[in-house]
C-alpha cells in the first residue's frame, strides 16, 4: 500500500457532542448569512419598514378613556410592543423553511451520513435563528425610541424586551420546523406557514385591546400566546400587572419549544 | 482468493416502498480494498442499496454488515468509517469549496486545525485550490463532483461508496474523477459504486454485480460476465443477462 503523505485525520474523542455539533451548524448558518445577505433583508428590514408604516398610518389614533388608553399609554404606546411581537412571529417560519431546504438537499444525506449528533442541525438552526431574533429586536427596539416608545424601566427593561420578543420568536420557530418537515415540500411549506403567523398576530391583543376584537376572536385572542407576549412586554415597559402574563408566556414558551421541538427532532432522524 | 471478512456484507435485503417493492432479497459482499461495481438499470434498486449501506435508509429485513458493523445496531461506528458520494451533491452551495470541506471535516470529528489542513491537501489534490475560496454555487459540475468526493475523503474513511459518481460528466471530467478513483485504490481504500456506464465497470471493476428488480441477476468479474453471455462487450452481456434473467420472481 501507498500511503501518501498527508495531515494525520484520526478524530479525537469529543465530548458534548451535541453542544459542540450544534455550534459548527450554527456558525455555518451565519456563514451563509454573511455571504449572501440578501437573506436578511426579510428578517431584518421588512420588521422595521412594518414599523415604521404601521405606527405612522394607526399610531395618531386616539383610545382616550378606552381600554388601551386606560393605563396612561398612548395607542402608539400600545401598538408598538404588538408590532415588535407580530415581527418575531412573521420571521419565524423562514427557521422551518431554512430546515427543509437543507433537509431537501443532497446535504442532509451527507449529515446524515457523518458521526455527528443527531440534534445538531435544529439545534444550531435555532442557535443561529436565536442570533437573528436578538439582532431583530435589537433593531426594532432602536428604531422605536424615537417613534414614541418610552421604556419607563430603562435600559433593563430593554433588554428583558428584547428577552421576550427573542423567546417568542424562537418558541413559534420549533414550531414552525415541526410543521415545515410534516409538509416535507418548500414550496407548500413556504405558502402555509405565513397564514397561521399572520392569523396568530390579528386575533390577539397585538393591535387591539382583546375587547375591541370581533366576538368570535375574544377567547382565542385571550390564551393567544402573542396575547401574552404583548402584555408581558407593555407590563415590563409601562408597569403594570406583570405576574400572570409572565406565567402565561412562560408556560407557552416551554410547551412550544419542548413538544414541537420534539418532535421536529424525531421526524429529521427518521430513516427513510 | 482466500476469503476474508468482507468490507461490506449484504444478505437477504428487502425494501419496499409502499407497494413497490425496490429490494428483493439483496445478498453481495464487497472485498477488502477491491473496487466493486453495481451495474444496474434505471430503478433496479442500486441507490437503495447503497443507501441501506450508508444508514441513510434501513432494510425492511436482511442484514447489512459494513466493516464488521451492523448499519442498524452501530450507525454511528459505521458512519466514523466510511466516506459516501451521493447521486446530488452534499454541499451547501452557499458556502466556499473550503468552507465546505472544513465543515464537513469538523462534523465527522476532526479538530479545527486538522480539518484546514486536510481541506488545503485535498483542494490541491483535486485541482481546486485556486476555486476553494469562491462559493460552490459558482462551481461547474465536474468541480462540484471533485470537492464532493474531496468532502468524502476528509477523514480518510476505510470504504467509500459512491452513487453514480460520473452521472452527468464530460469525458474530460469522468477521465480526471476515475484518475483520483484509481489513486485512493491504490492506496488501499475500498470502494463500492454504481454507475451506468458499462465500460466504466469494465475497465476499472474488479468485481461487478448486476441488480435488475431489486435482486442480484448476476456476479462476477467483468470477463467472466462477458463469457457468460458469450460476447465480447460488457453492453451486451449486460443487455443479455437483463432480458433473459431478469424478472424470476
Amino acid at each position: 500500500m501507498t500511503a501518501v503523505t498527508v495531515t494525520e485525520t484520526k478524530a479525537a474523542p469529543i465530548r458534548f457532542r451535541g453542544v459542540r455539533d450544534s455550534g459548527l451548524i450554527a456558525g455555518r448558518n451565519l456563514r451563509v448569512l454573511r455571504k449572501n445577505p440578501g437573506r436578511m433583508l426579510y428578517p431584518l428590514v421588512q420588521p422595521l419598514v412594518l414599523l415604521v408604516m404601521q405606527v405612522s398610518v394607526f399610531g395618531n389614533l386616539a383610545l382616550a378613556g378606552h381600554a388601551a388608553g386606560a393605563a396612561g399609554v398612548s395607542y402608539r404606546e400600545f401598538l408598538i410592543p404588538g408590532i415588535i411581537i407580530q415581527n418575531a412571529a412573521l420571521t419565524a417560519p423562514v427557521t422551518g423553511l431554512s430546515l427543509l431546504r437543507d433537509a431537501g438537499s443532497g446535504l442532509a444525506d451527507r449529515f446524515r451520513s457523518l458521526p455527528m449528533s443527531r440534534a445538531a442541525v435544529l439545534g444550531g438552526r435555532l442557535a443561529s435563528d436565536a442570533v437573528v431574533f436578538t439582532t431583530q429586536a435589537v433593531l426594532l427596539l432602536a428604531l422605536a425610541a424615537p417613534l414614541g416608545f418610552r421604556v419607563r424601566s430603562g435600559l433593563p427593561g430593554m433588554v428583558a424586551i428584547a428577552g421576550v420578543a427573542v423567546a417568542f420568536g424562537l418558541s413559534i420557530a420549533v414550531l414552525s420546523a415541526w410543521l415545515a418537515l410534516l409538509i416535507n415540500d418548500a414550496e407548500t411549506a413556504e405558502r402555509t406557514l405565513y397564514f397561521p403567523a399572520i392569523a396568530i398576530a390579528f386575533i390577539s391583543s397585538a393591535f387591539a385591546p382583546v375587547r375591541d376584537l370581533a366576538g368570535w376572536m375574544q377567547p382565542i385572542a385571550r390564551v393567544n400566546p402573542v396575547t401574552a407576549a404583548a402584555s408581558v412586554i407593555r407590563a415590563i415597559a409601562y408597569g403594570g400587572g406583570l405576574g400572570f402574563p409572565l406565567l402565561e408566556f412562560a408556560c407557552w414558551v416551554a410547551g412550544l419549544i419542548l413538544i414541537p421541538g420534539f418532535l421536529a427532532a424525531r421526524r429529521w432522524q427518521a430513516p427513510d | 482468493m482466500d476469503d476474508p471478512t468482507p468490507a461490506i456484507d449484504v444478505s437477504g435485503v428487502h425494501k419496499a416502498f409502499g407497494q413497490v417493492k425496490a429490494l428483493n432479497g439483496v445478498d453481495l459482499a464487497v472485498a477488502p480494498g477491491s473496487l466493486t461495481a453495481l451495474l444496474g438499470p434505471n430503478g433496479a434498486g442500486k441507490t437503495t442499496l447503497v443507501r441501506i449501506i450508508a444508514t441513510l435508509s434501513r432494510a425492511d429485513a436482511g442484514n447489512v454488515r459494513v466493516l464488521g458493523f451492523d448499519v442498524v445496531a452501530q450507525p454511528r461506528q459505521v458512519r466514523e468509517r466510511i466516506g459516501l458520494t451521493g447521486q446530488f451533491a452534499g454541499l451547501d452551495d452557499a458556502l466556499s469549496g473550503r468552507d465546505n470541506l472544513i465543515l464537513i471535516g469538523r462534523l465527522a470529528g476532526l479538530r479545527r486545525r486538522t480539518a484546514a489542513g486536510r481541506a488545503g491537501e485535498l483542494a490541491a489534490t483535486f485541482g481546486l485550490t485556486d476555486a476553494s475560496s469562491r462559493l460552490v454555487k459558482t462551481y461547474s459540475g465536474g468541480m462540484r463532483r471533485r470537492l464532493d468526493l474531496a468532502a468524502s475523503l476528509m477523514t480518510r474513511p476505510a470504504l467509500l461508496v459512491l452513487d453514480e459518481p460520473t452521472t452527468g460528466l464530460d469525458p474530460a471530467s469522468r477521465q480526471q474523477l476515475w484518475t483520483e478513483l484509481g489513486e485512493l485504490r491504490a492506496a488501499g481504500t475500498t470502494m463500492l459504486l454504481t454507475t451506468q456506464y458499462l465500460e466504466e465497470a469494465d475497465r476499472f471493476a474488479d468485481f461487478v454485480y448486476v441488480l435488475n428488480q431489486g435482486t442480484v441477476i448476476a456476479s462476477g468479474t467483468a470477463a467472466q460476465l462477458k463469457a457468460r453471455a458469450r460476447t465480447g462487450s460488457l453492453d451486451e452481456a449486460f443487455l443479455a443477462l437483463t432480458a433473459t434473467e431478469g424478472s424470476p420472481s
